[in-house]
């Protein structure tokens, strides 16, 4: 390699003028980064200030002055369209409507990466394990697991809007099986609501988490299996003492893709309780297409916007911290 | 890929003994089973008749198979493109395949560029710039949709700079597949993955072609790409399912005109005025998941390990 | 290479045809319509524009279909912030109509509508139509009645006669008939609480008072006969035994399992008639809600067509024409006779047609005649949030968390507040 590299410089001491090249290649990619990942972010922060509703005669916009090429935040920022960071401090006041819907919503948010995550992992690790064998039709099984993540959202959440049928829906039936005699409304009913969210999101996520174990596994050293079939340890020692603690870097890695990916879904919102009319279900990422363009509340949109990349931002960097703190480790 | 071959081989596993083999099996099977539940009763209904009413009777069954529900589907939403007065209609298939066919195009040539650039040169400010577009991982384009929204509504063939006289007058991008599109013109994960995939080429063939004198284009071409096709099919399967499963997006930046199949989809989940036609609904499911489905199952080793890939994210 | 890469998309794009290129000598009328009833609605509306255009060479009208109101109206808004092309017309809920018409998303119809044609439609399907949004004391036009239903109490009246029963006259009655129906495999009575309020209006009005009055920023969630009607809907479960309990059946499965024999009677839309007759192999009865103590009550519900703000006076003009057609007595009945719902012309019911299908089907003559029972449905300002407000009490009510004076004394209190600001 090292002879390799010194080729490389002397080749680049050759041509001592400054190379545009890179820059021109890179061109497209930086424009459409800059465009659309880059610039909103700030957009974002900067109509956070935005006090402005259509259809409220308490927040009309107070300049009407209206521009090509000039959006409504330049329109409405002035004077009294502008509010600063009241969107943030309603937020954490206990008892604005603000405050309310976005303690809400962050505690949907929590409840759901905490019901979906964990428990599709342990069944994605149930799942490597049981189809890393030698077993006829292995194939048709590994298929069978991993279908779910090629499958639209919106199909999947269509397809157990069924299940979730009262009386007669297969998920129901199931409980009645088992003697429960309890709600079986789920998908209307506030309080299940978003669990039948979570179970469809389990259901769908476990198969695509399974993969990345599946991988793990073969990475695995033999020899160290052997040793210990040798002193007699049984395989729930085996799985416990050896399986699971050598698959730490792969728990760790899966576990930042699904909570970052679960902030993401929320597809399956839009069918399954889209008749839930009283919002006591609603996902960060659904509170802000709800209040954008149905409650058409353009501030409180971007104000959660800000806060979404906030945490986004928080869990990359815990991410890299861990990872790094991991390689120090090993 | 080795691994991962490795990985799909279901190598000689290490199974517990002391229990029944038996017992692993049939667990196994009941899971593969109870996963495939949704699939398997989606399809079944799909061919009952689409005014079947699943009471409590037998909600899997009808007394006959029928196409009914998929014709009526088909009648109801312009799922498939018609011929009339000299063009093809609008349709909701047409709509997916354009969006995910130009996001795929303009994307194979902006990550290709872009992990070449960072794999082979070195020049002032790479570091940042790679730090810059990395940045997209950390802000996924679907939570910007309120600004990115915003973003299109302005944009029009004045901003891009095209000609007046490629179009009859001026569009706005709102409601068109290319404002679906755009915003991942510029992959962050496709630029790393091309990169790490330039990066395992052996120098000694790149310093061969620099010392022969080769352009960067017959570098690109005959020695960074040919190892390095597996990374760009596996991003390129990753691409196309991402965004033709994609919903909340294309719900915001189109309106008619360029609908795609997910949004067909939801227009049949809210039928309800009259009562959940479920066959109806499962034959829709149907029409807008079966290609991939079907490839998936076709090239199923394939789309795992392009998977495998996209958990570099 | 960034030009010539857009360049490149740009021919992509315009090949495969995002712009239809052809002049168009003809006004052009599009109308956003949510299709949400299962009849072939695009076939009837195929049509009547067929017909229209026939007679009207000149103009060139196009439905453009959505989900259901809620997506015409965000596809309205997005579409009128989006730049995109505005529709000429939209049908979205009668109710919408504050929210429409101060996002200045609507025009009145008045300039277009005279005396005599606004005195034929139903008084009850105007009284969701009219709002002083200019501020001058007098209501403007907003909404022209089009596709109007009500709340019906759909009975299985075989399944009555059999057990020597009269039609249900008031709520004890009622009551005890549901619960006398009720066995293993059926339940007495379903009424869906997906999107409560409008089940819940009825029976209000039965005990006395409406949820909604005359005023735009007023609402009575917390009256003693809002309170009692809520009340009832608990017993029906808990002293009777004759619905399920807790939160209820689903909106769309209804009346399914009422055809299908699984529910003896259901409160649901006139809309889902025709579904339900087509699909029952017994005699459907319908009535209003029966009263408390006597009588039938109900409220209209359903879809108003609206006219768009800024579009062009040549293109409003085509679009009223094409409305007052459309909800013109042949019209309504012929739209009434193959979609379920009802007429908006009184004088449509002096029509052979109406007449000759009415002796048919005398469901339709049993849901006409409710109308003369009916209170205004509910709708204020910021509609959404105040209806949000009483969804949330009442759902907690059903799922037994709250008693029904508490809450929606606090539904009460939110609506105040909310409404607060518009007075």
């Amino acid at each position: 390699m090292t002879s390799s590299a010194s080729v490389r410089t002397r080749w680049q001491m050759r041509r001592p003028r400054i190379q545009w090249l890179p820059y021109v290649l890179l061109l497209p990619t930086l424009y459409f980064v800059f465009l659309f990942t880059v610039y909103p972010t700030f957009k974002v922060l900067r109509d956070s200030r935005i006090y402005y509703h259509p259809s409220r005669p308490d927040r009309q916009m107070v300049t009407d002055l209206k521009l090509p090429g000039i959006d409504e935040a330049t329109r409405s920022i002035r004077g009294p369209n502008n509010v600063g960071l009241a969107y943030f401090r309603a937020m954490v006041e206990p008892d604005s409507p603000e405050g309310e819907t976005f303690r809400q919503v962050i505690g949907n948010s929590a409840l759901y990466v905490v019901g979906t995550v964990p428990i599709s992992m342990i069944l994605a690790l149930l799942f490597a394990l049981l189809v890393n064998r030698k077993m006829r039709g292995v194939g048709i099984a590994r298929l069978a697991l991993f279908y779910p993540t090629v499958l639209p959202m919106v199909s999947a959440a269509t397809i157990w809007l069924f299940f979730f049928t009262p009386d007669y829906g297969l998920w129901n039936q199931l409980f009645k099986f088992f003697g429960y005699g309890g709600p079986q409304n789920w998908v209307i009913n506030p309080k299940l609501a978003l669990w039948s969210l979570i179970i469809v999101a389990i259901w769908k996520n476990a198969g695509y988490f399974m993969i990345f174990y599946l991988a793990g596994l073969q990475g695995l050293p033999e020899d160290v299996y052997e040793a210990a079939a040798l002193d007699g340890a049984n395989w729930f020692t085996q799985l416990t003492r050896i399986t699971v603690p050598l698959l730490r870097r792969t728990t760790l890695f899966v576990s930042v893709i699904a909570i970052i990916g679960a902030f993401q879904q929320v597809e399956h919102a839009l069918v399954m309780t889209y008749e839930l009319v009283s919002g006591e279900a609603d996902l960060l990422l659904y509170e802000i297409y709800q209040q954008r363009f149905i409650q058409q509340d353009y501030g409180f949109a971007n104000s959660l916007t800000v806060v979404m990349i906030a945490i986004l931002f928080a869990l990359t960097l815990a991410n890299v911290f861990l990872t790094e703190r991991q390689e120090y480790a090993n | 890929m080795q691994t991962e071959r490795a990985a799909l081989n279901a190598s000689a596993a290490r199974q517990p003994r002391s229990w029944g083999v038996w017992g692993i099996n049939l667990l196994t099977v009941t899971l593969a089973l109870v996963w495939a539940i949704p699939i398997l009763w989606a399809t079944i209904v799909s061919f009952r008749p689409p005014s079947d009413n699943l009471g409590r009777g037998d909600v899997w069954f009808a007394d006959r198979l029928t196409l009914d529900s998929y014709e009526k589907a088909t009648s109801l939403a312009p799922f498939f493109p018609k011929w009339e007065d000299g063009h093809l209609t609008n349709s909701y298939y047409t709509n997916t395949i354009e969006f995910t066919a130009l996001t795929l195009a303009v994307q194979l040539v902006t990550v290709t560029l872009g992990g070449f650039v960072f794999a082979h040169f070195e020049f002032f400010g790479k570091r940042f710039l790679f730090a810059f577009i990395l940045l997209q991982m950390m802000i996924p384009t679907a939570i910007l949709l309120v600004p990115n929204f915003v973003t299109i509504r302005e944009f029009s063939t004045v901003y891009l700079g095209i000609p007046k006289a490629l179009y009859y007058k001026e569009f706005s991008l709102y409601d068109t597949p290319l404002a679906m599109a755009m915003p991942y013109f510029g992959s962050a994960f496709g630029t790393f993955l091309m990169r790490q995939a330039f990066l395992g080429v052996p120098r000694d063939l790149v310093d061969a072609g620099v010392v022969d004198g080769c352009r960067w284009y017959h570098l690109l071409r005959h020695v960074y790409l040919p190892p390095s096709w597996p990374s760009l099919i596996a991003f390129g399967m990753v691409t196309v399912s991402f965004h033709w499963n994609e919903l909340l997006w294309p719900l915001v930046v189109t309106s008619d005109k360029a609908r795609p199949l997910t949004m067909g989809l939801l227009r049949f989940t809210q039928l309800t005025d009259i009562g959940a036609q479920w066959s109806l609904m499962m034959a829709a499911t149907l029409i807008i998941a079966a290609p991939l489905l079907l490839l998936f199952i076709i090239f199923q080793r394939q789309f795992i390990s392009s998977f495998l890939h996209s958990g570099l994210k | 290479m960034k030009v010539r890469l857009l360049l490149i998309v740009a021919i992509l794009v315009t090949a495969l045809g995002v712009s239809s290129a052809a002049a168009q000598d003809k006004t052009v009328v599009t109308i956003y319509f949510p299709i949400a009833v299962d009849s072939p609605v695009t076939e009837i509306l195929d049509e009547y524009t067929a017909a229209y255009e026939a007679e009207n060479p000149d103009v060139d009208i196009v439905f453009s279909y959505e989900g259901g109101y809620t997506d015409v109206q965000t596809k309205l808004r997005t579409v009128a912030e989006g730049g995109g092309d505005l529709p000429a017309g939209a049908i979205m809920l009668a109710t919408d109509i504050f929210d429409v018409a101060n996002a200045g998303l609507v025009q009145p119809w008045d300039a277009y509508v005279d005396e005599d044609t606004l005195s034929d439609y139903f008084d009850v399907w105007l009284s969701n139509s009219y709002y002083d949004a200019d501020g001058d004391g007098t209501g403007e036009l907003y909404g022209l009645p089009f596709q109007r239903s009500t709340v019906l109490l759909y009975y299985n009246a075989t399944l009555l006669a059999e057990n020597n029963m009269e039609p249900p006259a008031n709520w004890q009655e009622l009551a005890e008939d549901a619960q006398t129906l009720t066995t293993d495999t059926r339940w007495g009575i379903l009424i869906p609480n997906s999107w409560p309020y409008w089940e819940l209006q009825p029976f209000a009005l039965g005990a006395g008072q409406n949820l909604v009055g005359d005023s735009d920023t007023e609402v009575f969630f917390n009256s003693d006969a809002a309170v009692e009607a809520l009340q009832y809907w608990v017993d029906l479960y808990t002293v009777y035994n004759a619905t399920p309990a807790g939160v209820q059946n689903n909106w769309g499965d209804a009346p399914g399992l009422f055809a299908s024999g699984d529910a003896a009677m259901i409160v649901h839309s006139t809309g889902s008639m025709p579904g339900i007759l087509s699909a029952a192999d017994f005699e459907v009865n319908v009535s209003g809600i029966p009263g408390k103590d006597g009588g039938h009550f109900t409220v209209p519900g359903g879809g108003n067509l609206y006219l768009v703000a800024g579009i062009d006076d040549a293109t409003a003009q085509a679009m009223a024409d094409f409305a007052l057609w459309l909800t013109s007595p042949e019209q309504t009945v012929d739209w009434s006779i193959r979609t379920g719902y009802l007429p908006v012309r009184q004088s449509a019911l002096e029509l052979e047609s109406w007449t000759s299908y009415a002796a048919d089907t005398p469901q339709a003559a049993q849901a006409v005649a409710t109308l003369d029972s009916a209170g205004p449905e509910l709708s204020v300002q910021s509609l959404a949030d105040v209806r949000n407000a009483l969804h949330t009490h009442i759902l907690a009510v059903l799922n037994g968390e709250e008693e029904p004076q508490a809450a929606l004394d606090a539904a009460q209190a939110e609506a105040d507040e909310i409404l607060s600001i518009y007075q």
